[in-house]
């Protein structure tokens, strides 16, 4: 690792430290800084050719990180302010807030930087402890039952997806000796010596383990409850980040499996979580109340998509999985931002008492109208970009029929989450809600998403282009 | 690979496996905390004991470092810390259970077949590098841990239950990847060690809010 790489963990580190041991309005700039300047660094990262990162892999599952803690970042500031107001909350919260939030995105950040996976696993498994105690700060009893749930579920996923560590560990014991560091690059270089069966129940594992940590269905039972009940930056981390650090191990994994004993069980396998967990996610869209609840399952939903895009193995499909793995992390991140403050300003999460927020909250609650849209899969935005990626690919790789009924799945999916736009955006809002907008700086996070989800709709750049080719070449290319 | 006659090391660290497995067909016998600890604490030391024959029979000494490291932490730190958090839970207080004892060790011991079937049907070809009872032993003593995770709906018996999957995890590091980097066992045991942490806070609040440590009442969040 190169200064940048370094740089990319110690500003997380430093931020959380003195958001954890300073007073909160240190804190509170601190966070932002911390999160705007990661997310600058992780850019030069990514664009420049410096490359600091083990290979393109790393550096696209970097981009997540960048955006959302950079808009997690400042929200923050202005989340923790708004608390306050309230008086509901106390400094001890706030510093705990603060602190755990940028140690969270410090682990969150560590995952695709490390080059051997089982320091990745110790990382994932850092990210569980500090999620669980985010998840719980709000001192609610849903807020317990849910840090209790993720903990216990994510924990026993990682477990198993440690077995598969293991495994692979021994896989490569007669080829790269008895002693070695178990580098994801060795492991490719060797690939085709290992044993095939050993590998086979590797990957098994690692997609039961790290997928139960992806929400993927029938393992995602933890994630609609952390994610609804956590604190809205946290919601916005762990789905924007934290499934795409899982994905991102079991796409390690993946690639190593396609290079020992080909592609066909890995299509297979991510055929039948991937349909599983669209389903899923589909049909809970069209019956949520909560609104953080809903934007959970369609996490469920889009995690579905992206493993669906790896089961059809064209190289578009690929590059349209990894391309929605960032647009997926941008929109989440929004829409969860906007909920939170439409949320706030109405006094509830019930979708049927939400009305007219776009007139409540007119850059706010517009916003919130945008991400659900965006989530929908409608043009511009870069979900539709990479889920139009995803489906040509299904159609024109030989995968028609599951590719067809992933179209009727978004279907469903983009009827939930119609009738949950149209629901509360239009009309006029009770009279009871005060109207105009508050927090420029929560203004500007949102604004910063909003520019990601358009822009990669409109144009990818070229830099990005091409870590898409590189990073779709170390999963599924030739050796 | 010709067969050979079993080794002193292979006998005491397959017999330490076997007592694995029987401890933890006991922890579905035991219905009270403070015994389930000291069960936990009993299976800490097998796997310690099993750390140190391998890094002695393989000249490993970080493998003998990490077994007294285990042995100062599983058996005797986390332990004595679980009883002063089970004092708080009424630890003589019978945990509930979800089936009745006998049927919930006929159960795991139907996991721990299959997980022997599984490990063993595995078509790994002859002279495979992957021992299968290694294998077989962790992926039972992990199987069986999900099970005393759902059975016991207490807070406490399930980071019991965590821990004990945790300890087979360990059991297949050392006797599957001996070669595995030695920093890295350390974080796995200071890994698991913040999530013991973590739970007991947790649990601590539970038992603040709502005067027990059942999970059972754990139902508000559905849908």
């Amino acid at each position: 690792m190169n200064l940048v790489s370094w740089l990319v963990i110690v500003v997380p580190a430093v931020a959380a430290a003195i958001a954890y041991f300073a007073p909160s309005r240190i804190g509170r700039p601190a966070t932002a800084v911390g999160g705007v300047s990661t997310a600058t660094l992780i850019a030069i990262d990514a664009f420049s050719g410096l490359q600091p990162a083990p290979d393109a892999l790393s550096s696209l599952f970097l981009l997540p990180v960048a955006i959302v803690y950079g808009a997690a970042g400042l929200y923050s500031a202005w989340y923790v302010a708004a608390e306050s107001e309230d008086d509901a909350v106390g400094e001890r919260y706030r510093r705990d807030f603060l602190g755990l939030t940028n140690a969270f995105a410090c682990a969150e950040v560590i995952v695709p930087l490390l080059s051997d996976m089982a320091g990745v696993w110790v990382a994932l498994e850092v990210t569980t402890i500090l999620a669980a105690l985010l998840v719980r700060l709000q001192g609610t009893d849903g807020a317990l039952e849910a840090a209790w749930k993720y903990i216990l579920i994510a924990s026993c996923g990682l477990a198993i997806g440690l077995v598969g560590v293991i495994v692979l560990y021994a896989a490569g014991t007669p080829v790269l000796g008895a002693h070695y560091v178990p580098e994801w690059s060795a492991y490719r270089v060797v690939a085709t010596r290992l044993d095939p069966d050993a590998v086979r129940l590797a990957f098994m594992l690692a997609l039961v383990g790290f997928g139960t940590k992806m929400g993927l269905a029938p393992m995602h039972t933890w994630l609609p409850d952390a994610h609804g009940a956590g604190p809205t930056p946290t919601s916005a981390m762990l789905s924007g980040v934290l499934l795409s650090d899982a994905l991102y191990v079991i796409l390690r994994f993946a690639g190593i499996a396609n290079a020992a004993i080909g592609s066909t069980m890995t299509h297979r396998l991510f055929a039948i979580v991937g349909i599983l967990s669209l389903a899923l996610g589909a049909f809970f869209l069209l019956r949520q109340r909560d609104v953080k609840r809903m934007l959970a399952y369609s996490s469920i939903e889009h995690m579905g998509v992206v493993a669906l895009g790896l089961a059809f193995g064209a190289p578009l499909a690929i590059a349209g999985a990894l391309l929605h793995t960032i647009n997926h992390a941008a929109s989440k991140s929004l829409a969860f931002f906007a909920a939170g403050r439409v949320a706030e300003r109405f006094s509830t999460r019930e979708i049927a008492e939400i009305r007219g927020s776009a007139r409540a909250l007119p850059i706010s609650g517009t916003l919130f109208a945008l991400a659900g849209l965006s989530l929908a899969g409608l043009p511009p935005f870069g979900i539709f970009r990479s889920e139009l990626m995803i489906l040509a690919g299904g159609f024109g790789g030989g995968s028609g029929w599951l590719a067809a009924a992933a179209t009727v799945l978004l279907v469903v999916a983009f009827a939930g989450l119609m009738r949950w736009v149209s629901a509360t955006t239009v009309g006029e809002p009770p009279a009871s809600v005060e109207r105009g907008e508050r927090g420029t700086v929560a203004v500007v996070a949102m604004l910063l998403g909003l520019v990601v989800v358009v822009g990669v709709g409109v144009f990818v750049p070229v830099p990005l282009t091409g870590l898409l080719g590189r990073a779709a070449a170390l999963f599924e290319g030739p050796l | 690979m010709t067969p050979h006659p079993i080794t002193v090391t292979e006998a005491l660290a397959g017999t330490a496996a076997v007592a694995l497995l029987l401890t933890q067909l006991a922890l579905f016998r035991s219905v009270v905390l403070r015994e389930m600890i000291s069960l936990y604490a009993t299976q800490s030391a097998l796997v310690g004991a099993i750390c140190l024959t391998v890094g002695i029979a393989g000249r490993s000494w970080d493998l003998v470092v990490l077994a007294v490291l285990t042995v100062a932490f599983k058996v005797v730190l986390l332990p004595a810390y679980m009883r002063g958090l089970a004092r708080h839970v009424s630890d003589r207080i019978e945990l509930p259970v979800r089936v009745n004892v006998t049927l919930s060790i006929l159960m795991a011991a139907a996991l721990m077949a299959l997980a022997m079937l599984t490990a063993a049907r595995l078509p790994l070809p002859s002279g495979a590098f992957l021992p299968r009872a290694d294998l077989a032993t962790t992926l039972a003593i992990v199987f069986v841990g999900f099970l005393l995770a759902i059975l016991r709906p207490n807070a406490l018996a399930q980071v019991i239950a965590f821990l004990t999957l945790e300890n087979g995890l360990f059991f297949g590091t050392v006797t599957l990847a001996p070669g595995l980097p030695f920093v890295v066992g350390v974080l796995l045991l200071i890994d698991v060690l913040a999530a013991v942490v973590v739970f007991a806070v947790l649990v601590r609040v539970m038992v603040m809010r709502r005067s027990s440590a059942s999970v059972v009442t754990l139902s508000e969040l559905r849908g």
